[in-house]
Order: C-alpha cells, then structure tokens, then sequence
C-alpha cells in the first residue's frame, strides 16, 4: 500500500494508473496471502490447539504449548541451533567472500562461466548431493581412500578419520550446502562496487589490507548482510544435514520440529515451536533494521 | 621532478603508450592532451602506479617508481568520477589520506579544515557525497588530493562532468589553486580549450605517441603537425605545392588553385608538398583591399553564422580555395557580411603555418 | 528421503493435493492407497491395473504416526490404507475403519493361523496382514568376534562408537523396557524413570540414529553392529553372509503391519479387490522377492527359494512368543518423545 504513489482520485487518470498500479502487485499479493499469510495463520491456530487420545488436533485456546517451547531443553536446543547457524554463516562468509570477490573481478566472459559453477551444483537435489559427502567422509570413504593411498594414513594420521556422523559433518554439510547463498548476494555487491574507489584508497596510501576493511567491506555490507541472512536463517532450521551426516545423534530446532510431525504426533507443540521459532527472525530482522537505520542517521 | 624515459605499454596488440619521454619541472601544470584512446590517460596510470610499462622508467623525484605500488608513492589522484567514499562523510573522505599516513589528531584536524577552506568547502564537513552536487564533489575530491601534500598531483579529466559554466570556473580555480600550492600538476584531458586555459605546458598526444611538446601559446600558435594544428583550435588546413622560391619566401599552390607566398623558413627541407594551417580568425576579411597583408585576393561568403560575438563565414576564392574564417562582431553599427558578398582577404605571412604532410 | 518432500506436503501444499485426491476419487476404477514407502513392488500395482483396469494413486508414508495423523485430519480420502498393529488398534477403537467383507477376500486362507486374531484385531474384523517384521541385532562378524546376543552385549563399553539404532523413540524405550524385564507396553512414568539411565549410556556408544537405511552405515563399515529392522538385516545378509542377525535374549517384539479400509473410504470394492490380489501367492511372492520381510502367507512362503527361508533376519529361530506393540493412549508418545529429546541433547 505504502509502495503506491498517492494519487489525485479525483483524476481519472490517476484512478487508472492506480487500478494500474493494483493490477501489477496483484499476483504478490495473492502469492503472499496464499502461501505465507495463510500457512502462517494455520500454523498460529496449531500452536493453540491440543492433541486427542490418537494424537489428532483438537482447536482450543490453549498456551500450554508455548510454556513447554520455553522448558530448558528446548532452549538449549535453540541455542545449539543458533551456535551451529552461526559457526556456518561465518565458515560461509570466510570462504565465500574472497570467491565472490574474485569472480567479480573477472571479465564477464569469465565471471558468467565461474557463477554457473557455482549454480551448477542446484542442478542436483539436495539429497542427492548430500549422500555424495557421506560417500566422501565415511571411514571407507574417497577422503579416507586417498589419504591412504598417498600415505597420509598412517604418516599424517594413524588411523583412518572418522568424521562421518560428527558435528564436523553437519557443519561441513551446512557449509557446503549454503555456500552459494553467500556468494551470490556478495558477488551481487562486489560487482558493483566502482573499482576506482579501491584504486582511490590506494592512491591516498592504503595497503591491501586497509583497503579491503576500510572500503571494500563497507561498501559490500550490504551483499555480506543478505548473504548471512541467506545462510543463516534456514541453517538454523535444517534437519536432513543433521540427519544424514550428523547420524541423528545431534538434534537442531528443525529436527525437534520435523518430529513433533512425523513421529511425536504433536502438530500443536510442532506449530509453537514453529511460531516462535518464526517470531525470533522477525525480531533480530527488525532489530538489524532499526540500527541500521540508526547507524544511517548517524 | 618526473622523467618519464622511453615508456612503452601494450594492451595486446594495442599499444597505449609508444616509447614516450617527457620531463615534468616541479611546481609545473603539465597538460597531457589528445583524443579518447591516444594514451594520455594511460600514461597518468602509470604515474600513479595502477599500470606498468611494459619497458621504459619513469622517476618521481629522483626516485624509480617504475615498479612502485600506487600506495607507495608521493602522488595523488583527482578521478574523473571523483571516486568519493560514498560511506564516508566530506571530513572522512579528506582526511583519509591522512589517516593512512597516520598524522596526529591534531594536526589532521588543522589540516582537513584548511583543505576545506582552500576549496571552500566550509558547513559541508558531515555531508554524504550523495547529497552533494557535482561541483561540491569535485571540491572534495580536489582536497582529499592534495591534503596528504602529494609531490605531484594527478588529475583524470576532472572537470568533465561539470556544466560548461561551472567547467569555466574551476578552471580559473584551479589554476589559481596550483600557483598558490606551488605544486606539480598532471592534468589529462581531451578539451584543447581547458589545456589552454590552464596549462604552463601541454603535451599533445596522438595514438600512443607524443605529438608536440610546449608552451600553450607555442603549440597554438607554432603546432608542428597538422594533427596539434587541428586539434588545438579550428584551422584552414590546406594542401601546399611548392612553386618557386621567391627571396625569404616561397610561392606555393593551395588545393582548390590559389596561389600565396609563404615564409622559405617555415618550409620543411626539400619536400616539394607539405600542408598549410590558417587559423579562422588569422583571415582578415574587409570590403576593401587589406593593407599590409602580403597576400591579397577577392573572394565570394557562401555561408555566415551568426554566432554572438563572433561571425563565421566560409568564402570561396576565385581560384576555388574556401577558407572558414572568423570575424568579431566589435560594434552593432558596422554592417554585417552577407552571404553572396564580394570581399577582399588578406593573409600575413606569419600566420601562416607549414606542417609537414601527412 | 522423503523427509523433504513430506514436510513440503505438510506445510506448503496441504491443500492442493487434498483437492487433487478429492478430484481423482470420483473418478470410477481408481483406488486411493496409502502405503509405506519402499514396500511395494511397483510391478504388483501395475499388475493389478492390468487385471482389473482399476487405477492405483499410491501415496507413502515413512512412519505410522505420520500416516495416522494425516487420516485423523481428514485429509485425503484414502481407500487402503497399510497401518502396524498397534495404530490398526487405535483406529478400530476411534472407529475409523470399517469392517470387513471377509467374503470377498478368499485369499485370506492363505495366512497362516498365528498372524490372524492377533491383539490388536482379536476378531479378525477389521485388519488382513501384510508383512511381518522384527526388530533384533545385527553384527559384522568380521569385526566383531565375540558373541552378541542380547541388548547388553549389543550397547557394552567395547562397542561405543560402532553401533546404529533406528532413530524411533518407541523402539529404543522398548528395548530399555527389555533389558529391566519390564512389559513392553508399559510406560508409565516409573518405567519411564527407570529406563532413563540406561538409555543415557546407550546413547553416549551410539555412533548414529538412522531409521530410513541404517543398513547403509553397516555396509559402507562406519559402524559394525546394530539395532534394526528385520527387513534391513535380511537385506545386508543378501549382500554378505558376514551380517548376522539375532533376537535379543532379554526380549524381543515383532511388529505386523496390516491392509485396513478406513471408514470413510469411498471405493470399498475396489479395496477389497486389491486386498484379495495381494494375499495371492504368486503376488505375495513378488513382495518378499523384493522386500524380504517375514511373509505371513503359508502359501506364499511355498514358492520362495531355500535360501530366502533361509535367511536368518527374514525368518529367524523364535524359541518364544514375540510381543507386540498396544495402543498405547494418554500423553505416552509425548512422554517418550520429550525424554528421547532429553537424552540426546543433553551432552
């Protein structure tokens, strides 16, 4: 609504440009409703809802659900998940910013050549490309194949690694599997960034180093912003990783959530948890925003 | 304070920079001129270090920079886009050459503000570069330059972003600006009018090569090529043929029949042809034989433009020779010249230039 | 594997495959099944729409909970659907099954005695088996040389780090029930404390949690004992004679899993057709071929190769009655979950 511009209505030119206007936002806002204001509603009214004898809803007014999201356990769950999101974002941000950077370096010929790999792998489902990294790390895995037959094991390391089924392997599998989320969204801003500015920092007597803090990260936060957002938030939900690669031994928020679906047989208790879980990104979103704001007023 | 010997810089099979030498004096406003692609730009790269010559030196006082990295060396740049820290605010971007060269706080302070005061910048310390018009921007840019005190300042065509008024005024500026700092210099640019204006020498530049190198007025007034001869101001450049030698002078036929003298000393050696540069405004033009012009002849205006202050015809000579000539329009009372009109022209010998030909 | 794809169903496109399915069941010839996945041989269902020209519009699921909680909500109206046991006797008790036209399921003669009026459906009214299975140990005996024949061998010191376990709640609570001697069905909060401590050093010698395919682990050598499904175990002794599988000697349950029409189907015939075909032998053989569960069809089991009955995990030696899994009502399956949850993330 605040996107229109506000017209004369009196003018039915003005009336047109608008009804105009409505029509070109008409499919967001239908997708919008249907598929997140909707789902969203449903899940509020699981939240409040109990469980039968059989384990089948029952609406009701009931907050029983959000007293038990807050039992300890399930903190500490969100807290692990939060710990696990971020040691992935900055793995991610680490290894994705240089390639980023230097992909949009490039000439375009090459620069559109090294993006496509890093699309390429979404070619492949997800699944799929994750049971390639269990066939990677497990104990007679590629990795471990390699290491020994050019005697990094035993030379290096006496015995074989075990790095299937262990937090290495999730946060491995998450990077692996956000990675490209990081590097686009910098990509996007490294590409625009005017390259006379880091020549003018480096006539004024910057060294490379200085350079990159003082101009190239200030004026790619924005890419580095949307990057971290792009890995962060749905790091922190994944459950088939922590599956998969972590051997289930761990759980993170997504796979408490994934249970109360499938095997718990408590869609209410799922959906609070799902709410809150959703009402924690709205919240550091909108605190992100208002210092944002705040650091731009000065 | 800058020897540039024997520079040579390739892009491919393009060469940029073609074995150029130049010398810069200190505390000289060097221009280097030419058309997009001569390699002008180019050859300021290398001076601020973001470009290498494939062979060659060049020296900054007294000291090989060939090599150097941008941030190791003693000069600065005014970009043609500006390049403003677009995060950072007009005091940030000034004393950031500072910052890096890590000068007390004091001190900075002291010296950003007068940098401030040199470009009367005063009350804009906290603005953003985007809420800063383009003259403002260009001040910035000017006193993040030459705050950090550079031996030698660059500048990228820093004025062609400006509206021809304002361009006006910051050429006046910064040649005002240069004298007052005693600092050298470097300034590129395609405009021949801001290279005159400005500079204490110019050099003319020319697919990789430096054409002509001096003085504003001795390149306008004695360009060695017919290329400076053309690019430096309008010029009547007319195909000579040597007829015979006549005393100090020489008799030579124009393209188009006309016949005129020409100084014997102006000729370039033996050649039998070589080519003619008449300024516009060096044709006298009068209703009347010229008086003192040592070559005198009839001729026909088939077109006059209106132009303000000045009148610009074309005439064609009897012989069939046209000329574009310009006439100031000193006094609303004097009648004007008029398409179809009959006049007399005159020519003086020495402002007439021979350039080798092509 | 389907994890993704389910939580998708659930979430995002709830309403969209309800009113496909709507739109298709009132189609004539078709049959809405409800099935597991990776439990049907795709050549059974087309050589039954070859024989009938009835369509079958296969849906799966991968955990009995999952099927029930989508039938409770009334989405999808399924005409077949394939519950265990002991979710067969919760939805007999919500009525939402009907009664079955035992007429018209000849075939039924085929099963043998011990799988019919079994506890979960004492009259035989309501439920046909389909497959059976266990759950018991499975050990690498090139890596492991001495013998494991129960849960304390299984979880002992010298095993941690080499071991999976499904990842159900359910099945390892039961297990711990086992080890104390305890009734498997009884989960009160006593027996829930109880079982409590052993669960916590189970957990710690776990190397992973895996329901989908644990036999995956135990082929690929990161871990060389297990707990599993019956029907994996059958598999990796297919692939190596090197898997052993045995029951627990503290004790060991077998799960049924079982064809039902829910009450609101709308194609009953049709189920009760598909029902019938199933029980045949010849088709019943063509299940076991490919999934080589315990089949509970006497004829069937006439056709299968000596090495397929054979098989230790498919057939193993019962020396006792196998328990089931009840109903178990109230708040027991939250009970079970949250202490699960506990467990595992309280390192």
């Amino acid at each position: 609504m605040q996107a229109l511009p506000s017209v004369n209505l009196e003018n039915p030119h003005a009336r047109r440009a608008r009804a105009g206007a409505w029509l070109l936002i008409a499919p967001l806002v239908i997708w919008l409703g249907l598929f997140v204001v909707a789902p969203l509603g449903i899940l509020v009214a699981y939240s409040l809802a109990s469980t039968g004898e059989l384990g089948q809803v029952e609406f009701a007014l009931n907050f029983d659900n959000y007293v038990r999201v807050f039992d300890p356990i399930y903190l500490k769950i969100f807290g692990r998940s939060i710990a696990y999101a971020a040691l992935t974002t900055v793995l991610c941000l680490v290894i994705g910013y240089p390639v980023a950077w230097y992909i949009a370096r490039q000439r375009p010929v090459v620069r559109n050549r090294l993006l496509l790999l890093v699309m390429i792998p979404f070619w492949t489902s997800f699944l799929i490309r994750t049971y390639a990294w269990i066939a990677i790390l497990r104990s007679e895995g590629l990795l471990n194949a390699t290491l020994s037959a050019s005697g990094a094991i035993p030379a290096i390391f006496p015995e074989p690694l075990a790095l299937l089924y262990t937090p290495t392997a999730v946060v491995i599998g998450l990077v692996y599997a956000y990675l490209p989320f990081m590097i686009l969204p910098i990509y996007g801003s490294a590409e625009k960034l005017d390259h006379a500015l880091v020549e003018a920092a480096h006539d004024l007597g910057a060294g490379p180093l200085r350079v990159f803090r003082e101009v190239i990260i200030p004026l790619t936060r924005p890419g580095i912003a949307a990057g971290m957002l792009l890995v962060f938030v749905p790091a922190i939900g994944m459950f088939a990783i922590t599956d998969l690669m972590g051997g289930a031994r761990v759980s993170m928020i997504g796979n408490v959530i994934h249970n109360q679906f499938t095997k718990a047989l408590n869609y209410p208790f799922g959906a609070a948890l799902g709410v809150v879980f959703t009402l924690l990104f709205v919240l550091s979103y909108a605190l992100l925003q208002w210092r944002g704001r705040r650091r731009d007023r000065g | 304070m800058i020897t540039i010997r024997n520079v040579t810089r390739r892009f491919g099979d393009f060469v940029a920079v073609n074995d150029v030498s130049l010398e810069v004096k200190a505390g000289e406003f060097i221009t280097l001129l030419g058309p997009s692609g001569c390699g002008k730009t180019t050859l300021l790269r290398m001076l601020s270090g973001f470009e290498s010559p494939d062979s060659g030196e060049i020296w900054i006082e007294g000291r090989d920079v060939t090599r150097l990295a941008p941030y190791r060396r003693n000069v600065n740049q005014v970009f043609q886009s500006y390049a403003l820290f677009p995060h950072m605010t007009v005091r940030e971007n000034i004393a950031f050459g500072l910052r890096m060269q890590k000068v007390p706080a004091d001190e900075m302070r002291r010296r950003v503000a007068e940098a401030m005061d040199l470009v009367a910048l005063g009350g804009y310390e906290d603005r953003l570069p985007h809420q800063l018009s383009g003259g403002q921007r260009q001040r910035v840019a000017l006193a993040r330059a030459i705050v950090p005190r550079p031996a030698v300042l660059l500048l990228d065509e820093p004025l062609s972003a400006l509206d021809a008024k304002l361009r006006h005024q910051m050429q006046v500026e910064l040649k005002r600006l240069q004298k007052r700092l005693g600092m050298t210099f470097v300034f590129v640019t395609h405009d021949q009018e801001e290279a005159l204006t400005m500079s204490d020498r110019i050099a003319v530049f020319n697919r990789g090569r430096l054409e002509q190198l001096g003085p504003a007025t001795e390149i306008y007034h004695r360009p060695g090529t017919a290329f400076v001869a053309d690019f430096l101001g309008d010029a009547n450049l007319l195909e000579a043929e040597w007829l015979a030698a006549e005393g100090d002078n020489v008799r030579v036929r124009l393209r188009g029949g006309l016949e005129i003298a020409v100084a014997r000393a102006a000729w370039p050696g033996a050649a039998t042809r070589a080519v003619v540069s008449v300024r516009p405004e060096k044709v006298c033009i009068a209703r009347e034989p010229v008086a003192g012009a040592e070559n005198g002849f009839q001729a026909t205006i088939t077109e006059e433009i209106f132009q303000g202050a000045l009148d610009r015809l074309v005439v064609r000579t009897d012989a069939g020779t046209t000329f574009s000539v310009v006439v100031a329009n000193e006094s609303a009372m004097m009648e004007a010249f008029h398409e179809g009109e009959r006049v007399w022209c005159g020519l003086h010998i020495d402002d007439l230039v021979v350039v080798p030909a092509a | 594997m389907n994890k993704i794809i389910r939580l998708l169903l659930v979430i995002g496109l709830a309403f969209t495959a309800v009113a496909g399915l709507q739109a298709q069941g009132k189609r004539k010839g078709t049959l809405n099944f409800y099935g597991w996945s990776e439990y049907i041989p795709q050549s059974v269902l087309d050589g039954f729409t070859a024989e009938t020209g009835i369509k079958v519009n296969y849906e799966t699921f991968s955990s009995g909970e999952e099927m029930l909680a989508k039938l409770l909500a009334g989405r999808g109206r399924y005409d077949l659907i394939q519950p265990s046991d002991y979710i067969a006797e919760a939805l007999i008790q919500a009525g939402q099954l009907q009664a079955l036209d035992l007429a018209k399921i000849p075939n039924l003669k085929n099963v043998l005695p011990e799988y019919l009026n079994m506890p979960h459906d004492p009259e035989q009214k309501f439920t046909v088996p389909y497959m059976i299975g266990t759950v018991g140990i499975v050990v690498n005996t090139e890596k492991v040389k001495e013998p494991v024949t129960g849960y304390a061998d299984l979880f002992s010191e010298k095993h941690a780090g080499r071991i999976v376990v499904v990842d159900d709640g359910r099945e390892l609570a039961v297990a711990a029930l086992y080890s104390l001697g305890k009734n498997l069905n009884d989960f009160s909060p006593e027996n829930l404390e109880a079982i409590r401590p052993i669960l916590a050093t189970w957990f710690g010698r776990v190397k992973l949690f895996d329901s989908d395919s644990p036999k995956t682990a135990l082929l690929g050598g990161d871990v060389d004992l297990g707990l599993v499904w019956g029907g994996e175990a059958a598999i990796l002794w297919n692939e190596d004679k090197k898997f052993q599988y045995v029951l627990p000697k503290e004790g060991a349950h077998m799960f049924v899993d079982l064809m039902a029409i829910p009450a609101r189907a709308r194609n009953v015939e049709n189920a009760h057709l598909f029902i019938d075909y199933l029980l045949r032998p010849e088709v019943s053989k063509l299940i076991s071929d490919e999934f080589p569960y315990t089949n509970p069809n006497g004829e069937a089991r006439k056709l299968l190769s000596a090495e397929q009955l054979a098989n230790p995990a498919s057939y193993p030696k019962i020396d006792r009655k196998l328990d089931t899994f009840r109903h178990l009502g109230g708040d027991a399956g939250a009970r079970i979950d949250a202490l699960i949850t506990d467990l595992k993330n309280a390192r």
